[in-house]
């Protein structure tokens, strides 16, 4: 690096290094904003039995392939930081390279899941289900997206050997972006 | 980097799983095991809906959601070998939310109580619920409006949307059979799940590519008056299943 780093950064008070302390705060936060949607979603179904309707129209494949491209591309995460681990810059960002794909992946088949959906006439303001259901996986795909993004930096950095302790924050915060889907998916797809 | 490894170094000793062919590698997670129980997990939830068993259907997409989120917090995040701080800090985060989400629970869950009354909730659920009474009476009144003897809906309906949709509304006008997309079937309580009146009067007014339908619904704002859209909208609300 060409600049000293920050003293914050080289000092751990609780013992937890800087930077994962950071992201598991980022994550409490995320904790709150997650929770409350999808516990307000919950809440206000149950008071909604004619969402049932509506809920019924999802398609709980694709659901299910989305939820198979995030736990594979966790699995894939978790490796690069295995190789980051071992001191394996390269092998780590080939692994950070796949999880990117499988975040495309993801994206890519909710475009076409919603051009679909939209297509059919279900658009955010057809009824409360369809707010709740745009709402949460909207926010929830922009996670996505910031998370490919940022994994591309980190990789690009871990390909020349630089930051690797970064590719286990991606990481967690990329399982938590899978762990949000996890919930996502029985409650918009499975629970008809 | 260097603190990183102080760190893991402390909690490896704690996590000592027998294997030490690994050196390096953290916590001895066998990720691959993990991945392949999330998948098989994974396929119990999607199986487990397909009986129609209410709480069958609980436990596999719920209970195994709560099962896999364990599974990926612990082995992927590694918040089993964090220090106790960062578990109290996301408990606690999740223990506030928590206590938020029941305090408005019974406000959000009931559409009335002992002084109050959430007069639009209930009127989603009885919009939405096909066979309502209590819509009914407001199509009465709706109905018995002097403006409506001017202009006959339900004989304009016969006139100018019958030929595809149906004298009915069902959607098996003469015209429209050879369509595809099929006309609108207005009598299926499928098609009402995600429509309500204000979308019904704009594909009257701008035809169906307003809310991205078909184009062979075109727009009628030419041929009627606003208020002759209303009523034919208030018409098309009428011949829903138990109205």
């Amino acid at each position: 690096m060409a600049f000293p780093k920050p003293q914050a950064t080289l000092r751990s008070a609780t013992g937890i290094p800087t930077g994962r302390l950071a992201v598991w705060w980022l994550l409490a936060s995320e904790v709150v904003i997650f929770g409350g949607v999808l516990g307000s979603y919950l809440m206000f179904r149950l008071g909604h039995p004619e969402w049932a309707d509506a809920a019924a129209v999802t398609n709980t494949y694709i659901g299910a392939i989305n939820t198979f491209v995030l736990l594979t591309s966790s699995f894939t995460a978790v490796l690069a930081h295995q190789a980051a681990e071992k001191g394996d810059g390269k092998k780590a960002a080939g692994f950070l390279l796949l999880t990117i794909g499988g975040a495309l992946t993801f994206l890519m088949i909710k475009s076409y899941e919603w051009t679909t959906e939209i297509m059919h006439g279900y658009t955010i303001t057809s009824n409360g289900f369809w707010q709740f259901y745009y709402t949460a996986a909207g926010l929830h795909a922009l996670h996505v997206i910031a998370g490919a993004i940022i994994m591309g930096i980190v990789a690009m950095d871990a390909y020349r050997g630089r930051e690797l302790q970064r590719v286990e924050l991606i990481g967690i915060y990329w399982h938590f972006v899978d762990v949000v889907w996890i919930f996502l998916f029985p409650l918009l797809y499975i629970a008809k | 980097m260097a603190e990183h490894h102080d760190g893991h170094g402390q909690l490896d000793t704690k996590s000592d799983k027998g294997h030490d062919a690994h050196h390096g590698d953290a916590h001895h997670i066998n990720y691959k095991k993990i991945y392949f129980t999330l998948l098989a997990l994974l396929a119990v939830s999607i199986i487990g809906p397909e009986f129609g068993i209410v709480w069958v259907t609980l436990v596999t997409a719920f209970g195994i959601a709560l099962v896999k989120t364990q599974l990926v917090v612990n082995n992927f995040m590694h918040l089993k070998w964090e220090k106790r701080i960062m578990k109290w800090v996301l408990t606690t985060s999740l223990v506030l939310m928590g206590l938020m989400m029941a305090g408005v629970s019974v406000d959000i869950l009931n559409h009335e109580g002992n002084n109050w009354e959430n007069v639009a909730a209930q009127a989603a659920v009885e919009r939405g619920l096909p066979g309502h009474e209590g819509e009914l009476a407001v199509e009465e009144e709706t109905e018995a409006e002097p403006v409506a003897a001017a202009f006959n809906a339900p004989q304009m309906f016969g006139l100018v949307c019958a030929s595809c949709h149906g004298t009915a509304g069902d959607g098996t006008g003469p015209a429209g059979a050879a369509l595809t997309p099929p006309p609108a079937n207005f009598t299926d309580p499928a098609f009402w799940a995600t429509r309500d009146r204000a979308r019904i009067v704009t594909v009257i007014r701008e035809g169906a590519p307003a809310v991205g339908g078909s184009p062979l619904m075109v727009g009628w704002s030419a041929s009627f008056t606003p208020e002759q859209i209303e009523q034919l909208a208030d018409h098309v609300m009428s011949l829903r299943p138990g109205q």
